[in-house]
């Protein structure tokens, strides 16, 4: 029985093992998500150094390009790329779960709330990839 | 919310222009400096390239603390996460107002 003594009275601390997360498959699925901010700020930091490049002018722009187009910055990405894919997932997932949705007297069910969300992502992102690539 | 927009941004940036799926001037220094000097491209950056550190730095918090059990040292770590945070929010605003 482990006690910390924090305020007037003494508070007891349930012992946690460090491997708690590995125990059951739901415990392992929301370590890989909590695990996946480090592709979140990845993400971050490439936006950020694509930034800056353009802020240093044409040379540092496109030699970051050029960096971009190598096969070991491919390969990062895709592991980036991963990553936040399911990082955004399973948040719209949790979203379908806690938002409820009511339609009248009636609530809408948590799969038709999911798909509402997902459509809205990929409509979303897809705005944005034309706006980026076309417009 | 920033973070779900994530996604499409590093599969054009980190796996379509790679692959040559974009046309050739899509990411043109030209263009590129045109649509960042757009004060609407501006602000969506900044909270498009600052907002996620801060979720990341909450989350990655609880990663230490609660997931690897260590338990030390609460306030260096919050102040590692959140000072990165920070600092990467700095250096977004530097390098949108220098664009």
């Amino acid at each position: 029985m482990s006690v910390t003594q924090g305020g007037r009275s003494p508070v007891y601390v349930r012992p946690m093992p460090r491997t708690w997360w590995l125990r059951t498959r739901r415990y392992r699925r929301f370590a890989i998500r909590e695990l996946t901010s480090v592709a979140v700020t990845a993400s971050s930091v490439i936006l950020l150094a694509l930034l800056f490049a353009l802020s240093r002018g044409r040379d540092a722009y496109e030699g970051f390009l050029g960096w971009l187009d190598s096969s070991g910055a491919v390969v990062l990405s895709a592991i980036i790329l991963a990553g936040v894919l399911y990082h955004t997932i399973t948040w719209l997932r949790l979203t379908a779960h806690i938002q409820v949705v009511r339609l009248g007297r009636r609530v809408l069910p948590r799969h038709l709330v999911l798909a509402g969300l997902l459509t809205l992502w990929v409509a979303v992102s897809a705005i944005v990839a034309y706006l980026h690539i076309w417009l | 919310m920033a973070a779900l927009l994530l996604p499409v941004h590093v599969a054009i940036l980190g796996i379509a222009l790679a692959a040559g799926w974009l046309p050739s001037d899509a990411l043109s220094y030209e263009r590129a400096l045109d649509l960042v000097r757009h004060p609407i491209t501006k602000v969506y950056l900044g909270v498009l390239v600052a907002l996620p550190l801060y979720h990341a730095a909450h989350r990655l918090r609880f990663v230490i603390h609660h997931q690897l059990g260590l338990h030390g040292g609460r306030r260096l770590v919050a102040a590692a996460c959140y000072g990165t945070a920070l600092a990467g929010t700095a250096l977004t605003v530097v390098a949108l107002v220098r664009i």
